[in-house]
């Protein structure tokens, strides 16, 4: 036998062990995560709108932000930003209306699958330009078909880039009707 | 020849790591709950149901092992949770049912921010048994519980005889009770 069929065999045989090894930690892993934020430009003085993209594992749901009882628990945005930046006016999607084998006859406001999150972001002050670092969190409680498990979070992270604005274009000087040559 | 050597050698030892981690992080969760007596995957039924000491949320102290001689259910919940607001009321038509042939509901709440809020919800829902907050404790205890609702069935030995993650139908929950009745 070839030493590339003796890699591919050893690894064949290796790989199930060692996933078998971290999956207990791996069924715990939460059911949301963020998905890639881009960097937000910012001119100063100026508003600008980031939107964050969440996926939800397939089998599970999350409440919207609006659920349609006051006793299940939102998901919420949460973010912290550096000095000299604001950010607020956060948007969320409307939960889709669904029903769960659990309780056929009563809809839920949930998320599933891909939903967005927007935040407006602004300059404060004299803040330099430069690359600013936002910290946040998604605060979620999931559920699935027949169970629901503790509120979580997942950690949210996006720059924020932010620069002078254009400068206004200058103004041609009147020009002499009398061509000089 | 060299290329295919440097790749099976970085395999194994990447695959080595893995295992190496897994393990024993695993062997640090097993030493952690049998420090605590906590139970073990795939080693529930038929061991004896971990005691615990909680206060329920009308302020009597609820101590498991004080319920020798009954058949328990014990459901660990929420309030949030909307699979376990379903079965609630089976449980409250189970207690009123079986009750005198020696059936005690146990409701252990994993809401956290205070009882205030769940004894409303007990009180809203009619709840006919026993229900405590959990103190982060217990659900530790029965094997990190993070499905809810999930059920435990003890006999009146205090041995588990059968447990449930997740929503189960009426008559399975039923079924379930009867076995814990009848050992």
């Amino acid at each position: 036998m070839k030493m590339a069929a003796w890699v591919t065999l050893g690894i064949a045989l290796l790989l199930p062990c060692a996933g078998w090894a971290q999956a207990d930690f791996a069924a715990k892993q939460p059911s949301v995560k963020i998905l890639n934020v881009e960097s937000l430009p910012l001119q100063k003085g100026k508003a600008a709108s980031v939107k964050l993209t969440f996926r939800v594992a397939p089998g599970f749901h999350v409440n919207s932000n609006h659920p349609n009882s006051e006793m299940l628990i939102p998901t919420v945005l949460k973010l912290d930003p550096p000095t000299d930046l604001s950010l607020g006016n956060i948007q969320y999607p409307d939960g889709q209306q669904l029903s769960f084998p659990f309780a056929p006859d009563e809809k839920l406001s949930v998320y599933t699958g891909d939903f967005a999150v927007s935040a407006t972001a602004r300059t404060v002050g004299s803040i330099r330009v430069g690359t600013y670092r936002v910290h946040g969190e998604l605060k979620y409680q999931a559920c699935d078909d027949h169970a629901c498990y503790p509120p979580k979070s997942v950690p949210v992270a996006f720059d924020v880039n932010v620069a002078n604005p254009p400068k206004a274009p200058k103004h041609n000087p009147a020009q002499s009707p009398n061509v000089h040559n | 020849m060299k290329k295919s050597v440097a790749i099976l050698g970085f395999s194994i030892v990447v695959i080595a790591v893995m295992l190496f981690i897994g393990s024993n992080i695993a062997r640090k969760h097993q030493a952690e709950a049998r420090r605590i007596g906590a139970l073990l995957p795939g080693q529930v039924i038929g061991r004896q149901a971990p005691d615990f000491t909680l206060t329920t949320v009308d302020g009597k102290t609820l101590k498991l092992s004080d319920l020798r001689g009954k058949a328990v259910v014990l459901n660990f919940w929420a309030t949030w949770c909307s699979p376990c607001r379903v079965e609630i009321p089976w449980f409250v038509d189970f207690q009123k049912q079986y009750g005198a042939q020696g059936l005690q509901i146990v409701g252990i709440s994993e809401d956290e921010g205070g009882k205030d809020k769940v004894a409303q919800f007990v009180k809203e829902m009619g709840l006919n048994y026993d229900v405590a907050v959990d103190d982060a404790s217990v659900y530790m205890k029965y094997g990190d519980v993070e499905d809810l609702p999930t059920t435990f069935y003890i006999d009146r030995d205090g041995k588990i005889v059968q447990f449930a993650m997740g929503l189960l139908d009426r008559s399975e929950i039923e079924h379930n009770m009867k076995v814990a009745l009848a050992q």
